[in-house]
């Protein structure tokens, strides 16, 4: 099949996609030569040298050179502005489409490719022996057919990511492979490619493109590879488009395919391979502006408008003049500039002039004292309009100086409104037509089912409309919230609560770290290491000066030299960080503050330092301190001076001192310490200012027990971690301390049922909110030196494969990467970082007994602790043992 | 309504027009494309066609699901057969709002969503709804300093309603809405930082900073003005800047009460999980001072010293405490009367003050006046009904506490509005003794009684046909309502789970005639459509 088109078939309206205008109201005697010096809103095209042309001088000297009548030798600006522009470039690349034998008759594999760069996905299904009768609908393939990165589309479709690879002549090309085998009763792939950064579809002739995998009949005019084998399908797209408009009035899906099959289909039929080249076009936005100033001459009387745009080719300016205060366009008197014709006598066609050598195109327009505004719109081509953001340019020209800010702005608030489409105005006539003329007759009470359903599409597609549009406007927690229970898409949106939601963290220091004075340094060497075990994030110790070595009671937050080591090596350690790639978040002590002074009673509630703050910044209910500030928000630290975060100029300097460490150090997030002091409100605050990469808190309270019987339902526990999560509206994660409570008692007790909660979900935070549980089993309180609540020892690789394996952001602690569960670890991240679990993924609870727990994460990872027996079903999946250890297996699916 | 009844001669002219929007359809859809993903190609074939049909075929559309079945010629025919039209069940005079978004105006007063506000207003109109209503926030409208407004956002909101000839009710919201993230204005929340006792406060001392307290309505805290007075001068002109929508457009105003806009103390913050009922609000300084003369005047000065020592807090079970004890609980007591009275009674001279203010004010425009009086219905079902006590309302099974207030509206002439009129009493929790159905009633009665109009609302978006089933319920039996007001509109309204059966629901309101069950018997006696038939019940 050669006479193949690729169409796109959504691109973006221009109308709609003009940016917003700078606005300018100039003094009425702008200084000559500095006119050039327009603040452009938007970094636009490359030709800001030519603006010098604007300036009242130059103007001059043109109209001058020129014939136009305009002998212009003093005027006043009274009206400049640079407008973006977006211009729709087309670009063009070729969808290869190849399908290859695989290793044997029976594997086959389909590879798509596409030769634009971009985010592309590949959006297909399958269709399956018997699914005739359900004309269009697709299926999903069965998992193995499912590429690396796949997510499902409700129950009917996947995506998959196109990935990036080189040809041989070196440019960049992106393909996916899907390989199958015939012996699974799947008839057809049908697929199209979309463009997530636009959000475009390429379709296939307006259809899904479509690879048949046995012979039988389904002329659609579609199918793609159909060369051999197949024979040809003749006069397919001409029969098509008729149906097309036979059915269109009362059906609005396109179901013709093998509907109409009599026969059913044939098997058996030999497939063979084949490659095809199809060409796509994808329309690009590239920035342009256009400039209009207005001078006028005393002289004359006469308004002298000029506009430059560096857009290319031959630009027509397509204008018109208001005459009163309405926005009708009428024609000015005569005499027209040169090169100007009379549209339909409605409007006025000028090509603008090329500038010699230049990019740019001008013209000038001399127009009428008396008229209110010069009207617009640029036309490049036949189908190629510009205007301003979906509206004519206006241009106002009142003598009584409108301040055009003030006119700009309520002609941005129409814009708006009016930006919806004609169409549904055209509806609403016709329906009140309708209406009317079932006033006139309203005797005969007949109604038509076709008018009424056309409504009723209407309404649906408004309704889609104003959902798309909201839901795009819901912030990202709640988003999450709905999609969670539904189905996930993993979303690569950087969120502070989450990261990229594939983060995997290490705690790169324990209790001792700073007894070396040099653990910087000591780091510093690390890093390469860290990032090659796979770690994507690390959290270093808290770096401001503190009373006790470790960092957790700190005095002056601006004196980064620590045990730790100084402000230069700490900066040189980020930097390091970054380089191989891992994010570093600071441990930010926010709850208390140890004083510099002593108050009149002797107690140590007055600071120093930078921020100097007295006892209005401490908490008023903690006895030991004698704050002025309010009563605390959360609980006490009772060891050093609770920082009431309820202040103002408390908040203040500490989202000032947060966005200075982003600056100064280079952190990309937080660890919070003791975030139960305060409320979650004032986190959300921290975070909104410091715009973090990631940040996690530190929410740890007893869990619940029963006559010192750990219960079994932690539901309280989890939900006070939760509720402090919402509290800061899900901008920050928390440590899940529930399920490593739960774990110790799983592993130590041999109580594996623990693990599954009555719902069969994890019964951590990580069960609720995955994506904001950061899973840990150890960390420099509970073990290291101080041990204050150690993992059950020798367990802790089941702990790992537990949180290594399950949603949520796996936190792995010092002590254990150098450790001899080092290569352990090793293996298990990188079973993680494989099959792409992130903080979303889905869990199935397979086995929660006294020995033993099992799971399938995302339908790719089987995973088992606990002595006891678990293999994973081969069922859709054929496992392959991944990884093990004492008392774990880890499988992935082939 | 009428929008939606359609029929006329011009099938011709009509298909032809319809296809010819089609057309053009296809770019205009395609454009929301770019904004959110939210179809997919399931279905080769055009855009236009795919939305619809997805959502249709889920949710059970009769019209859709028929007419994709049917050859299309006979469709003339066989709806001229749906001439005798059953009687609506509803009464037809009932007016349908939606409420916009909570946040349609920002705080930089520009229109939020302004295209999917269009598109929505469109389709609400298509659909035959009557109106919408508009939160019109203290905090935006007068937010920079006392006396300054700025009302540009609400007026461009009010001419986008005008221009889709739709009606407006304007709800003037005198607190703060966290869920929008609307403060109140800056310049009282200044006043509020040096003066806290503006704000009402409970026990511990933890004040409520999204409403002012009642008990500085008539203080000069605003630099010698009270909140009485700049609450008229802002209703003043809102009237002003208004004035050409008065009347036409703009048929109704309500104003707000209290929390949320009710007239209720702000005891209960969130309907969370907890048994708590709330807590007493009586304990800013003016509540105290006030409580303290009234005490001393009824001759008992101790009883003024504090609110009841032994109610409960917020998180302790309502009936467990000594004051709200179903038996023996100080509530029946002298004492309790005493305090309860008075609490009561400073809520209604509250609502009566708001409501004359309003009422005087716009008496000269021929727009209704509405306030909503709080639907407590959690512990209802108890003898102290702690939960009304606590909100101000002295409602126990001893004394109907909605008289006093229902009174108010009357001798204001003021419509009542209800919100939660979708509540169930079987999806209420069975351990907080809620019944909102019995307490609506009994609100319902008063409002009878004394003959004012009430307007209903639902508390929360529908999730399922069941909540909607409990709506019609409220607005056809006897106690039905002149207008009901959907809340509200936004990305749930708009979704594909919800917005079918919104439709549905309306439809069903509008047009019973059409109804799946009539379809299917007057399908009947036509043998042409028995297939139709068939997919009918498949749908169903």
């Amino acid at each position: 099949m050669s006479a193949v088109a690729t169409e796109l078939l959504v691109h973006y309206s221009l109308r709609r996609r003009t940016l917003v205008p700078g606005i300018h109201a100039y003094s009425r005697r702008a200084p000559p030569l500095y006119l050039n010096c327009t603040r452009r809103p938007l970094s636009a095209g490359p030709s800001l040298s030519s603006f010098e042309l604007k300036a009242p001088k130059a103007l001059t000297l043109r109209a001058s050179a020129s014939t136009d009548t305009a002998a212009v030798v003093e005027s006043d600006v009274v009206f400049s502005e640079t407008f973006s522009l977006k211009r729709p470039v087309k670009v063009e690349g070729k969808i290869t489409i190849r399908l290859v034998n695989g290793k044997d008759e029976e594997n086959w594999q389909l590879i798509v490719g596409c030769s634009l760069p971009g985010k592309w996905v590949l959006h297909w299904g399958v269709k399956y022996i018997g699914d005739v009768g359900r004309c269009s609908e697709w299926d999903q393939p069965p998992p193995e057919m499912r590429p690396p990165g796949s997510i499902a589309i409700k129950d009917y479709a996947i995506e998959s990511p196109l990935e990036k690879s080189s040809t041989l002549e070196g440019e960049s090309f992106y393909e996916v492979k899907i390989d199958f085998n015939t012996n699974n009763s799947i008839t057809a792939i049908n697929f199209v490619l979309k463009d997530e950064d636009s959000g475009s579809w390429y379709q296939h002739r307006g259809r899904d493109f479509k690879v048949p995998l046995t012979e039988y009949r389904h002329d659609d005019g579609n199918v793609v590879g159909a060369k051999k084998g197949f024979g040809i399908w003749p006069g397919a797209f001409g029969q098509l488009s008729n149906m097309l408009l036979k059915s269109e009035g009362a059906e609005n899906k396109m179901d013709f395919t093998s509907c109409e099959s009599k026969a059913p289909p044939q098997q058996n039929s030999r497939l063979e391979g084949f490659y095809e080249e199809h060409p796509i076009v994808r329309e690009t936005l590239v920035d342009n502006s256009v400039t209009v100033s207005v001078t006028q001459c005393p002289e004359t009387a006469k308004n002298l408008l000029y506009i430059e745009t560096d857009l290319p080719g031959d630009v027509i300016v397509h204008w018109g003049v208001c005459k009163d205060k309405g926005r009708k366009w009428e024609l000015p008197e005569q005499p027209y500039p040169s090169e100007t014709k009379v549209f339909k006598n409605k409007a006025l066609r000028t090509l603008l002039q090329r500038k010699e050598g230049g990019t740019c195109s001008s013209g000038s327009f001399t127009l009428d004292v008396g008229l209110t505004a010069f009207v617009f719109a640029l036309k490049l081509n036949e189908n190629t309009w510009l205007n301003n953001m979906g509206k004519d340019f206006y241009i106002p020209l009142s003598s009584s100086r409108v301040l055009n800010k003030e006119h700009s702005q309520s002609h941005s608030a129409n814009k708006t409104k009016e930006s919806s489409t004609a169409y549904t105005d055209g509806i609403i006539n016709e329906i009140r037509n309708l209406v009317s003329d079932i006033a006139s007759e309203k005797s005969r009470k007949t109604k038509i089912k076709e008018a009424q359903e056309s409504i009723l599409q209407e309404i649906e597609k408004l309704a889609a409309e104003a959902y798309s549009i909201f839901r795009s406007a819901i912030p990202t927690f709640t988003e999450e919230e709905v999609s969670e229970a539904e189905v996930l898409k993993p979303s690569v949106k950087i969120a502070s609560g989450t990261g990229s939601g594939f983060e995997v963290v290490c705690q790169g220091f324990n209790w001792e770290s700073h007894k070396s004075g040099r653990w910087y340094m000591e780091l510093h060497q690390k890093a390469a290491e860290l990032s090659s075990l796979g770690f994507t994030v690390v959290w270093l110790p808290p770096p401001t000066e503190s009373v006790s070595p470790e960092g957790y009671m700190p005095k002056d937050l601006y004196n980064l030299n620590s045990r730790y080591g100084s402000i230069d090596e700490l900066k040189s350690l980020v930097k390091r960080f970054h380089e191989v790639g891992i994010m570093v978040l600071g441990d930010a002590v926010l709850n208390h503050r140890c004083a510099h002074y002593k108050n009149q009673n002797g107690i140590w509630n007055i600071f120093g330092g930078r921020l100097n703050w007295d006892d209005r910044a401490v908490v008023a209910d903690d006895p030991h301190f004698q704050g002025r500030g309010n009563k605390s928000s959360g609980d006490n630290f009772h060891a050093a001076p609770n920082i009431d975060h309820s202040q103002e100029f408390v908040r203040k300097d500490l989202k000032e001192w947060l966005c200075w460490l982003r600056q100064e150090i280079g952190y990309d997030g937080w660890r919070l310490d003791f975030v139960r002091g305060f409320w979650g409100g004032y986190v959300k605050d921290y975070i909104d200012a410091s715009e973090p990469y990631f940040a996690v808190g530190e929410y740890w309270d007893s869990l619940n027990y029963t006559y010192g019987e750990m219960d079994h339902n932690q539901d309280a526990h989890r939900q006070r971690i939760v509720d402090w999560i919402n509290a800061t509206n899900g901008c920050a994660g928390a440590f899940d301390v529930t399920t490593k409570g739960i774990l110790h008692s799983a592993l130590e007790r041999y109580e594996y049922w623990r693990l599954s909660d009555e719902k069969g979900k994890p019964p951590g935070v990580v069960g609720w909110w995955p994506s904001r549980a950061v899973t840990f089993i150890e960390n420099h309180d509970t073990g290291s030196t101080q041990g204050h609540w150690r993992f059950p020892g020798g367990k802790e690789m089941q702990g790992y494969a537990y949180i290594l394996t399950h949603p949520g952001t796996p936190t792995v602690f010092y002590d254990h990467i150098f450790s001899d569960y080092q290569s352990e670890l090793s293996k298990l991240i990188s079973v993680r970082t494989r099959n792409k679990i992130h903080c979303r993924s889905i869990v199935k609870v397979m086995k929660a007994e006294r020995d033993v727990y099992a799971a399938i994460i995302d339908e790719k990872v089987a995973m088992k602790i606990g002595p006891g027996y678990y293999e994973p079903q081969t069922g859709p999946q054929k496992w392959s043992l991944a990884t093990e250890g004492k008392d774990y297996k880890v499988w992935e699916a082939s | 309504m009428e929008v939606s009844v359609i029929g006329s001669s011009q099938v011709n002219n009509l298909g032809r027009v319809d296809l010819r929007y089609r057309e053009v359809g296809l770019c205009s859809f395609s454009k929301n494309l770019n904004f959110a993903k939210i179809s997919s190609p399931k279905y080769s074939g055009l855009f236009v066609g795919q939305s619809s049909i997805s959502w249709s075929s889920k949710y059970l559309f009769p019209l859709i699901v028929k007419a994709s079945a049917t050859a299309q010629t006979e469709a003339a025919v066989t709806s001229e057969k749906a001439s005798g039209t059953r009687r609506s069940e509803v009464d037809n005079n009932l007016m349908l709002y939606v409420g916009l978004p909570l946040d349609a105006v920002s705080s930089t007063n520009t229109i939020n969503h302004a295209r999917a506000i269009a598109a929505g207003l469109k389709a609400l109109k298509l659909l035959g709804v009557d109106g919408v209503e508009l939160p019109i926030w203290w905090g935006i409208a007068e937010k920079e300093a006392r006396g300054q407004y700025n009302w540009a956002g609400y007026l461009s909101v009010a001419e986008m309603v005008q221009k889709m000839g739709l009606k407006l009710h304007v709800s003037l919201c005198f607190h703060a809405c966290k869920e929008s993230r609307v403060p109140l204005p800056e310049w009282v929340s200044q006043i509020g930082e040096s003066q806290p006792d503006i704000y009402f406060t409970d026990r511990s001392g933890q004040r409520y900073k999204d409403c002012l307290s009642l008990s500085v309505d008539d203080l000069p805290i605003f630099d010698g003005k009270t909140p009485i007075q700049v609450y008229k001068e802002f209703c003043e002109n809102f009237k002003t800047s208004f004035s050409s929508f008065m009347g036409s457009t703009i048929t109704g105003i309500s104003i707000g009460l209290g929390p949320d806009g009710e007239l209720r103390y702000p005891s209960y913050h969130k309907p969370a999980k907890s048994q708590g009922a709330g807590e007493f609000q009586c304990y800013d300084k003016n509540m105290l001072s006030h409580l303290k003369q009234h005490a001393e005047a009824s001759g008992n000065p101790l009883w003024g010293l504090s609110g009841p020592h032994d109610a409960p807090s917020s998180k302790e079970l309502a009936t467990s405490s000594g004051f709200l004890k179903e038996h023996g609980g100080s509530w029946e007591s002298q004492y309790g009367d005493f305090f309860l009275s008075w609490y009561a009674g400073q809520l209604i001279s509250h609502g009566d003050r708001l409501l004359s203010l309003a009422s005087s004010t716009f008496s000269d425009v021929p727009i209704a006046v509405s306030g909503k009086v709080p639907l407590m219905h959690s512990w209802y079902q108890t003898r102290s009904h702690p939960a009304e006590l606590m909100a101000g309302i002295y409602n126990t099974v001893n004394r109907d506490g909605y008289e006093g207030i229902i009174e108010v509206f009357s001798r204001n002439s003021c419509k009542a509005i209800l919100p939660g009129i979708d509540l169930a009493d079987e999806d209420q929790p069975k351990e907080t003794r809620s019944s909102p159905e019995s307490l609506l009633e009994q609100i319902i009665f008063s409002c009878r009684k004394y003959g004012i109009e009430i307007s209903g609302q639902n508390a929360r978006i529908s999730g399922s046909p069941s909540g909607f089933q409990q709506i019609k319920k409220s607005l056809t039996g006897e106690n039905a309502v002149d207008l009901f007001t959907y809340q509200r509109m936004g990305a749930s309204f708009f979704s594909p789970e919800h917005f079918p059966s919104f439709t549905a629901f309306v439809r069903d309101l509008r047009q019973p005639q059409l109804h799946s069950d009539d379809l299917a018997v007057e399908k009947v006696d036509s043998a042409e459509s028995l297939p139709e038939k068939n997919v009918q019940m498949q749908a169903a």
